[in-house]
């Protein structure tokens, strides 16, 4: 009876006009979020550096093979790109300044043997446990991060031998070995090596800083170690002013990092767009439908007025508009949920199509900013709803 | 439940001159189960009275309590709890819900305290010879049929007093001795008083005490 009194004479197009408001807010909010989140976690867990992390060489030009440029970083140079804002990080890829050879060393390959050139860098660039990238003199295994070229290449090989190609996991359990020695060859030393991970971004074997330490230590016929790469952290979104960067200091890195930083930057970028847009609509509709709850309640004045000096408690009133308010916001949030999965399905299959895999599972952002957007939308009916009885009392 | 004025004086009132006798500036007390007549002309101040003595105007000086309480130190919870089983009121202007039917007006009020069943509403309603308009919505009816709705209304709760303001304006002599004869009944029956403001009818009955403004 308390229903059909405070709510049966309301404006309906009003509040459908409301309930679609906040539902196209809610449902713009949560798939921008959703897809905010998977486009910067896009290629995580498949690459092994960090994300937003590229190496970067001087590019070669004539004059630098006449000696005319240098080819090499300072350490200058790299201090004054860390000033740059939308850096986070640059630190040099430490190069061997020794002989090094690498072999198989298992029964499950072939013999296969090469010199190599093998690079370290920071552990803060890898995503890799810092328990499993370590070496101390000693050890008698040392941990490495491939090339994933390496292993198309010995699958190609080893498919000429008409020799099982091997996958990921089963490259990881296998005995590798370095050789190392001194330029001149007067000292000599076997280490075995295991492969931890594979990267797409390197194009050398990577070990861990202090095996790289020993080495030059130990078999460096004492010349300067020049630093001719660096890794670059850059923020996420911000990958257009680092490319920038590069081109104006005439630096170069492989192109598929760069291309998928820019992709990244530009996906997020327009996410990030669409959920600002969302939000200031979450907050339009949120107080469209504020502006809703005062309508009705002053169209329910004289009733509430008269429910409380019949003997109505102000709380019994208060509970009738909020419950009322929860059962709207929860049916819009129900249709922004459906439509969200909707237009998920949509768009994940454009992303397929577009040659984009994004993990499909729904991220717990989306979903939190839906419940807080549910719960902002209570929140705020309960204090109007307060506020409007206590003003009749 | 005493209620006592003590001193009051509403703003609106205060540049009035007003009698030794008068409830306005003055000490009274409404003793319980007392039947009370206030009786005055128009613009005396029964209205003010009404609303000041049920807690719906604070513009008063001086102090009105119930059993001793200040009843400007009530919680809003206080006052539903005392307007659904100490105080019942039939207001002048009747505060009826005009979109609800009579069944419904009725019930909203009764669900609080779940003092009578339907029919029993409905034999008051037949005593008042309105029982045919159980279904029609109040805004519909007249103005005499509408207070014998806001009567049976304020009978439907426990009350240690009943104050109503000029509640048979529009009714004629027999509906206002039934109406009368109801409110008599259930009033005694609980040991309740009531306050019945009029514009110089007494309605033949025998009040305990008449009071002035």
């Amino acid at each position: 009876m308390l229903n059909k009194l405070l709510f049966k004479n309301q404006d309906g197009p009003q509040l459908i006009i409301a309930m679609i408001g906040a539902f196209m807010g809610i449902t713009f909010l949560i798939t921008s979020i959703h897809y905010l989140i998977k486009v910067n976690e896009f290629g995580e867990g498949e690459e092994i550096l960090g994300p937003n992390t590229i190496i970067v060489q001087k590019m070669i030009s004539n004059s630098s093979i006449f000696g005319l440029t240098q080819t090499d970083f300072s350490i200058s140079e790299i201090e004054k790109m860390k000033e740059e804002s939308f850096i986070l990080d640059v630190k040099p890829v430490v190069a061997n300044n020794f002989a090094i050879s690498f072999q198989t060393n298992d029964s499950l390959v072939p013999y296969f043997r090469s010199d190599v050139f093998i690079q370290t860098v920071d552990p803060e660039f890898l995503d890799v446990k810092s328990d499993n990238w370590e070496w101390e003199e000693g050890d008698t295994i040392v941990p490495i991060i491939m090339p994933r070229d390496f292993l198309v290449m010995l699958n190609t090989f080893m498919s000429a031998q008409n020799i099982p190609q091997i996958s990921d996991e089963i490259a990881m359990k296998l005995n590798f070995k370095f050789t190392l020695s001194s330029k001149d060859n007067s000292k000599k030393e076997w280490v075995n090596a295991k492969i931890i991970g594979f990267t797409n971004s390197v194009a050398s074997i990577l070990v861990p800083e202090s095996f790289m330490t020993y080495g030059n230590d130990t078999y460096s016929d004492g010349t300067d170690q020049k630093i001719t790469q660096i890794m670059i952290s850059g923020e996420e979104s911000e990958f257009g002013l680092v490319e920038e960067m590069l081109n104006e200091r005439g630096l170069e890195s492989k192109n598929s990092q760069m291309v998928i930083g820019r992709l990244k930057s530009m996906i997020g970028t327009l996410f990030l767009v669409v959920l600002g847009i969302s939000v200031i609509a979450v907050f339009v509709s949120g107080l469209v439908m504020i502006q809703y709850l005062q309508l009705l309640m002053s169209r329910n004045a004289y009733e509430v007025r008269t429910l409380l000096r019949i003997g109505y408690k102000p709380r019994e009133i208060i509970n009738k508009f909020f419950i009322y308010f929860i059962k709207i916001f929860g049916l819009v949030a129900l249709l922004a949920l459906t439509s969200f999965f909707l237009l998920k399905l949509f768009l994940d299959t454009m992303f397929e199509e577009g040659g984009l895999y994004i993990d499909t599972n729904v991220t717990v952002g989306s979903m939190l900013a839906l419940t807080l957007a549910y719960a902002l939308f209570t929140l705020s009916s309960y204090l109007t709803a307060k506020k409007g009885i206590f003003k009749e009392y | 439940m005493n209620i006592t004025l003590d001193n009051i004086m509403p703003t609106p009132l205060a540049s009035i001159q007003h009698g030794s006798d008068s409830i306005w500036g003055n000490k009274i007390e409404l003793r319980k189960g007392k039947r009370i007549l206030l009786n005055a002309s128009s613009g005396k101040g029964k209205s003010t009275f009404t609303t000041t003595a049920i807690g719906l105007r604070k513009d008063y000086t001086g102090i009105l309590s119930y059993d001793g309480q200040d009843i400007q130190n009530l919680t809003p919870d206080d006052w539903a709890e005392i307007r659904q089983r100490k105080i019942s009121v039939v207001f002048q202007d009747l505060q009826l819900f005009p979109k609800l039917t009579v069944r419904e007006n009725l019930l909203i009020k009764n669900a609080l305290t779940d003092t009578f069943t339907e029919r029993e509403l409905m034999d008051m309603l037949e005593k008042l010879e309105i029982e045919n308009k159980w279904e029609q919505h109040c805004g519909l009816l007249s103005m005499g049929q509408q207070q014998r709705v806001a009567i049976i209304r304020a009978m439907a709760q426990p009350y240690q007093w009943l104050i109503m303001d000029e509640p048979f304006s529009h009714l004629d002599v027999d509906n206002s001795n039934r109406c009368l004869e109801i409110i008599h009944n259930r009033t005694v029956e609980q040991g309740a008083g009531f306050v019945l403001t009029t514009l110089g009818n007494d309605h033949g009955y025998a009040y305990d005490q008449e009071l002035k403004l």
